[in-house]
């Protein structure tokens, strides 16, 4: 029986010490459907060594996303809090935070403490309902700080509007860490009957730390977005290896499709710039050698680009730092526009769709305000209106289809996949829920990439769960191992954490359950197809 | 006396909504983030021809929104049972404020009487069923009052006392309420007591959430799908945003330069994160 849990306040936030507010046990998660019914009760995540524990901050819930290091004494933990002082004080500022300003304040003071957003996240759900992943939990506290140290309206209005919190190292290391315990899939923004966003308040603070502190996760910022600026891809592929890596997906096409093409490259004057999230090219090659065996039969006159920018859709900054967002956009747009391409789309990476053709809309101006569009409705004019010839019993399989938060909650694309996966795939089956009520992979927001310590156990136990079991319930009608299944995640990240919740769990070696885009299975029903073109080979 | 301060509350309310208002209209533009209840523009090739949604469109989702608070019904409606009859009678009785006020000019006295009667305490009745109904909520449920503020506490009861004042004085002095506040300017103590307890009201109605829920819409949080083309207003803005210098300190950013610059001019200084 599970001992009675600890109930977790507010102003806990500022308790100091080494012990970490809360640790997820085994007891606490929420029960998986069959065949992970009767698994054996293993801790989510593992607790840190002791030399980590006594290096890197810890103390919010014995898991660390940022390698934060501790403040070596007094001063430095001061001087910190200062920091973060002034950080939020330039975010609450006009002049300082343009760019969302007006949804942050809006959604710090809209709330109405109804708790509606609660049950709609994944984290907290999954974890078993963890007071500190609750979505207003983080908001909360930064409102009270807010109103104590910024605001500072008088003793009584600030008691009466909670004065609780006390600002000091172990509140923003605490903060600092919470703001990667939410994916910012923003399903609880879609739930608040008043609009108020805590996924955009989660968004905030992690800006406040990079921003002003220099505090991120190192593959977000340093082997992220930096590298990003410095060699043209945040997988660190030079344009001299994407080359060669062209090379190698003409190879494939000539294989699977028993044709030799020249792919395009560099194309002055093409129709359409297809950009990939480069980490395709490194993990899964045959989502852009799909695009380009669709592309080429449909006859469109299409270009990839080896320019450095050119290659890579990802842009890391949408989730933590609007300069680093701001630069990596620009110069994407930038290699566009010198190929003078009619048109920009983006394949299958979701938060490269948000982040470009829809946040970036308004940092883009004159020249640089580039068509921009997503690979989607393009794929489903050549599905549907007859461009490619496909044969569906190709695809007669069960196929599920995951919804990227990125895509579809957060930018309306809800309909043309289904249009295509109907089309297609004779057995195709939607999750439940789906569409604009979907549940993120749990490797959202920089999640999938994320793997410092322990982070990856805490992502694959508790920040995926919930997709893990939709799978699961999707399929269990089917669940035997010589039946092959497909969940469909047209999206890079999405695609990596649902492989690593498949993988971890021995999903595809005892149940058959298999994971990968969606041009693939448009591949896979062409009628000249040399040979299947998926292969059915986990990686 | 009373009266002064009840009109000088309309006027604090005026004042204070307006600034409110300017504070919202006048922020800067922010960047397209946005949310979607189902399928947009960018469901089609070439959208930036396409059209979005109207305006038209997107008002009557706020009329329906507000009128039956559609969103808590779905997603919250144990607390729906009372917040409903709450709002409802809350418009109610604006309604019935409007009417009386204008109506007593064409309509008898001895007509308003009548229904003004039924009708003001039928929306009062709603409403204080809201109240009732909300404060026990807010006191018992656990989700509801974990992270409420004290001051919210002090709310729910001033608002129930202001519906128990104002239904003494419908009920017991409905007949002299409108010669005496409009005519004669000597209200008698109930509605003394009804107007010091609406001037209060008035005075906090501007800070309170009904302005936020406004506020939502006016931002276009769920439907701010409005491109931003080549010579636009929105365009135009944001160019004067690209202006401002950038203040924030981490190595990475170059701080005192403008955020043209910053996001355009300059290569990212290569710098390890802390």
């Amino acid at each position: 029986m599970a001992t009675e849990r600890k109930k977790i306040r507010l102003k806990d936030i500022s308790i100091r010490t080494d012990e970490p507010l809360i640790t997820v046990t085994a007891d606490d998660l929420m029960p998986l459907p069959p065949p992970l019914d009767q698994q054996g009760k293993k801790a989510p995540y593992s607790p840190l060594s002791e030399n980590q524990k006594k290096s890197f901050e810890c103390s919010l819930d014995g898991v660390s996303a940022l390698a934060l290091p501790k403040p070596k004494n007094k001063e430095e933990e001061e001087k910190l809090v200062a920091r973060f002082l002034s950080g939020l004080r330039k975010l609450l500022s006009q002049n300082d935070n343009w760019p969302f300003w007006q949804p942050l304040i809006q959604s710090l003071e809209s709330c109405v403490r109804c708790q509606t957003c609660s049950d709609a996240c994944p984290v907290y759900v999954s974890s078993g309902n963890q007071e500190i992943y609750r979505p207003t939990y983080k908001s909360e506290i930064l409102r009270r700080i807010i109103n104590k140290y910024i605001k500072k309206r008088g003793k009584i209005i600030t008691k009466l509007t909670g004065d609780d919190i006390k600002l000091n190292w172990p509140t923003v290391a605490r903060l600092a860490e919470l703001a990667y315990r939410c994916t910012l899939c923003r399903r609880c923004a879609q739930r608040c009957p008043l609009g108020s966003d805590n996924g955009l308040i989660g968004r905030e603070l992690r800006k406040l730390f990079s921003q002003e502190m220099g505090i991120a996760p190192k593959e977000l910022h340093d082997s992220g977005t930096v590298q990003q600026l410095k060699v043209g891809a945040s997988t660190g592929i030079s344009s001299a290896a994407f080359q060669g890596m062209v090379e190698f997906m003409e190879d494939e096409i000539e294989e699977k499709w028993g044709k030799r093409i020249k792919i395009p490259v560099d194309k002055e004057g093409a129709d359409i710039l297809l950009i990939h999230n480069s980490g395709e090219f490194m993990s899964w090659i045959e989502n852009p050698v799909a695009f380009a065996i669709i592309f080429e039969a449909a006859g469109l006159s299409w270009t990839l680009s080896s320019e450095i920018y050119g290659y890579e859709a990802t842009n890391y900054g949408t989730w933590y730092d609007d300069v680093q967002f701001a630069r990596i956009a620009l110069k994407q747009v930038e290699v566009a526009r010198k190929l003078k391409v009619k048109k920009m789309v983006m394949g299958e990476c979701g938060h490269a769709h948000k982040g470009l053709i829809v946040i970036a809309d308004r940092i883009l101006m004159d020249e640089m305000n580039f068509p921009r569009e997503s690979f989607l409705p393009l794929l489903e004019e050549l599905v549907c209106g007859g461009k490619l010839r496909l044969d569906p019993q190709k695809n007669n399989f069960p196929v599920t289809l995951h919804d990227p938060c990125n895509v579809v909650r957060l930018m309306g694309i809800v309909e043309p996949q289904r249009r295509i996966l109907r089309k297609i795939c004779p057995q195709f089956r939607e999750m439940e829920p789906h569409g604009v009520e979907n549940y993120c992979c749990g490797g959202g927001s920089g999640f999938a990439i994320m793997n410092s310590m322990n982070f990856k156990e805490w992502r694959e136990n508790i920040s995926s769960r919930m997709k893990l079991k939709q799978i699961l319930e999707t399929f269990n009608d089917v669940l035997d191992s010589g039946i092959r299944k497909y969940v469909c995640a047209p999206c890079s990240n999405c695609k990596g954490a649902i492989r690593d919740i498949l993988s971890s769990n021995d999903l595809w070696e005892k149940n058959s359950i298999y994971y990968g885009g969606l041009v693939e299975l448009v591949a896979n029903a062409m009628v000249d197809m040399k040979r299947p073109y998926i292969d059915w080979e986990w990686h | 006396m009373i009266l002064f301060i009840f009109y000088g509350s309309i006027l604090f309310f005026i004042i204070a909504a307006a600034l409110r208002v300017r504070r919202c209209v006048s922020a800067p533009i922010h960047l397209h983030w946005e949310l979607y209840k189902g399928s947009s523009v960018y469901e089609l090739t070439e959208w930036w021809g396409k059209t979005h949604n109207t305006f038209g469109e997107k008002l009557w989702s706020m009329i329906l929104d507000l009128l039956f608070l559609r969103e808590f019904y779905h997603r919250n409606r144990n607390f729906w049972y009372f917040l409903y009859p709450f709002h409802i009678g809350i418009y109610s009785l604006v309604l019935w404020h409007a009417w009386f006020l204008f109506g007593a000019k064409v309509i008898s006295i001895e007509f308003l009487s009548i229904w003004g009667r039924l009708w003001g305490h039928v929306a009062t009745g709603l409403t204080f069923f809201g109240i009732v109904g909300i404060f026990i909520k807010r006191v018992k449920d656990e989700d509801l009052k974990i992270y409420y503020p004290p001051i919210h506490y002090l709310k729910w009861p001033f608002l129930a006392v202001i519906l128990l004042e104002a239904f003494y004085s419908v009920q017991f002095y409905f007949g002299d309420i409108f010669e005496d506040l409009l005519l004669e300017f000597h209200p008698n103590v109930a509605t003394k007591a009804h107007l010091l307890f609406a001037s209060v009201l008035l005075i906090y109605l501007p800070f309170s959430h009904i302005m936020q829920l406004f506020f939502r819409y006016y931002h276009y949080l769920r439907w701010d799908d409005v491109p931003n083309v080549r010579g636009s207003e929105i365009e135009r803005r944001i160019k004067e945003h690209l202006e401002r210098p950038v203040t924030w300190s981490a190595p990475h950013i170059q701080s005192g330069k403008r955020w043209r610059e910053v996001a355009s001019k300059l290569e990212c200084p290569i710098t390890e994160g802390k």
